[in-house]
């Protein structure tokens, strides 16, 4: 299901440092998605106004989910810029990982963005975001 | 590095490569549906797979590369080998092309579609393919002149999250109550991962995709065939069921187009198809999946296993050759 396909472009995001905290509302982080999603990855470039980049123990939550949805290995590398088709998740792991980190975080992905995210860190850099407008008293 | 990259470029010293040729097929035909497939813990032989990797171009090598450990990269590999050596063997205009020479390009919404250029530089292939892959099976559907989604699964696979809650929170209303009514546990896990196959199937024949074409907004069921009154003869094998897709959210004409097939494949797993119904068909019953599938290892041999106990029909109306 997953399909395996060229990435030639990949922007890297301007702030990927999860020890860093309150970024600038004005930084955005551009990611590509063709070629490096699961599923048909959207060719639109997801735009994330990165408010709030992740703290690391959301990171570390996000790892440990994926490791498990996965059944990855402990020899296996896994850090905050490794993207989800690299590990071989298809879309019904794309799908169970977000469950998991809505239920996890109780917040609520809508479809439309759960498969613009490639990376742990653009996935808990959205976690974090939504996390924020939840507690701001948004949706 | 690892090891199978290190193996692959020892071996690409020592080896000049001159692939042996690919035996040419016939294409299908506007009703046809081909499924090509490969298991990869077939390929052990480096050397082949190292013949494999002159198909790719940079980028898809680079893509292959990438991927975290060997079995994960000989999957992609052979994922991309099998869609370049399968429809380069189509004749189009009569000859076999050159695999590498093939060019892929995506749809808005990411879909892997042949870039052709015919020779009046208008026409679109009429070639058109969908691929699928599991940790143990990749396949790759072709099919002419209609979309084709497909989607392949282990029957083994088991689900992280309850079912029922995943199933709220993804698929539709009827498709959560036919589940819950299921009370046998594995049979329940069972129908969702087949439920799953066509759903996905359905979406990648639209070519959107689980983004852009959410699974809560279609229904898929699978009726019996007494409920549409026709007659079963022809199609002892499939217990004569067709699937359907229904939505709120799009207009009867365009849910009504499509058509299924889901059958188990390998003994391991269950595949689902999704195509085009050809357009002179009405609101009545649409011909079956007329179907042929083969287990091949690129340049090395082909084996047909549609009509034997490797493909066993479970839903929609299949007939195969």
């Amino acid at each position: 299901m997953a399909s395996v396909s060229a990435t030639c472009l990949r922007f890297q995001p301007l702030c990927s440092q999860s020890n860093k905290t309150n970024q600038a509302a004005g930084l955005k982080l551009v990611s590509v998605g063709w070629g490096k999603s699961t599923g048909f990855p959207s060719l639109t470039a997801s735009r994330f106004r990165v408010s709030c980049a992740a703290k690391p123990e959301t990171v570390e939550k996000v790892i440990n989910i994926v490791r498990k949805q996965l059944a990855l290995t402990p020899e296996t590398v896994l850090t905050n810029e490794t993207e989800f088709v690299e590990l071989g998740a298809d879309s019904l792991d794309t799908v169970e990982i977000v469950m998991t980190l809505e239920e996890e975080f109780d917040i609520n992905v809508e479809e439309e963005n759960s498969q613009n995210v490639s990376t742990v860190q653009e996935v808990a850099d959205m976690i974090e975001e939504l996390v924020q407008k939840k507690a701001a008293g948004g949706s | 590095m690892s090891s199978f990259v290190q193996k692959m470029r020892s071996f690409q010293r020592n080896f000049s490569v001159s692939p042996f040729p690919l035996l040419p097929l016939q294409l299908p035909s506007p009703l046809e549906t081909h499924v090509w497939f490969v298991m990869p813990d077939e390929f052990k032989s480096v050397s082949l797979l190292n013949q494999y990797m002159e198909l790719l171009s940079p980028c898809e090598k680079e893509n292959v590369l990438s991927m975290r450990g060997d079995q994960l990269q000989k999957r992609a590999l052979l994922a991309r080998t099998l869609v370049r050596t399968t429809i380069a063997r189509y004749q189009i205009n009569n000859h076999v092309v050159d695999p590498r020479s093939l060019k892929f390009k995506r749809n808005v919404h990411g879909k892997p579609q042949l870039e052709w250029e015919s020779d009046d530089g208008q026409c679109p292939s009429p070639l058109h393919f969908n691929i699928s892959h599991t940790s143990s099976l990749i396949a790759c559907g072709v099919t002419v002149n209609s979309p084709i989604g497909i989607d392949v699964e282990e029957k083994q696979r088991k689900i992280k999250n309850d079912i029922l809650a995943f199933a709220r929170r993804y698929f539709s209303l009827h498709e959560v109550e036919h589940l819950s009514a299921i009370s046998d546990s594995e049979v329940q896990r069972q129908e969702f991962v087949k439920l799953w196959t066509l759903k996905e199937a359905y979406v990648k024949a639209l070519g959107r995709g689980f983004s852009a074409a959410p699974f809560k907004t279609f229904t898929i069921r699978i009726k019996n065939a007494t409920e549409r009154g026709f007659d079963c003869s022809d199609y002892l094998e499939s217990g004569a069921s067709e699937v359907v897709v229904e939505s709120s959210d799009h207009p009867v004409s365009l849910t009504n187009n499509w058509k299924f097939g889901l059958f188990e494949l390998a003994s391991s797993h269950y595949a689902a198809i999704c195509t085009e119904k050809e357009k002179t068909s009405d609101d009545g019953m649409s011909a079956p999946m007329r179907l042929t599938v083969w287990k091949t290892i690129p340049f090395v041999e082909d084996e047909c296993i549609s009509g034997t106990e490797a493909v066993v029909p479970i839903a929609g109306l299949i007939k195969q050759f």
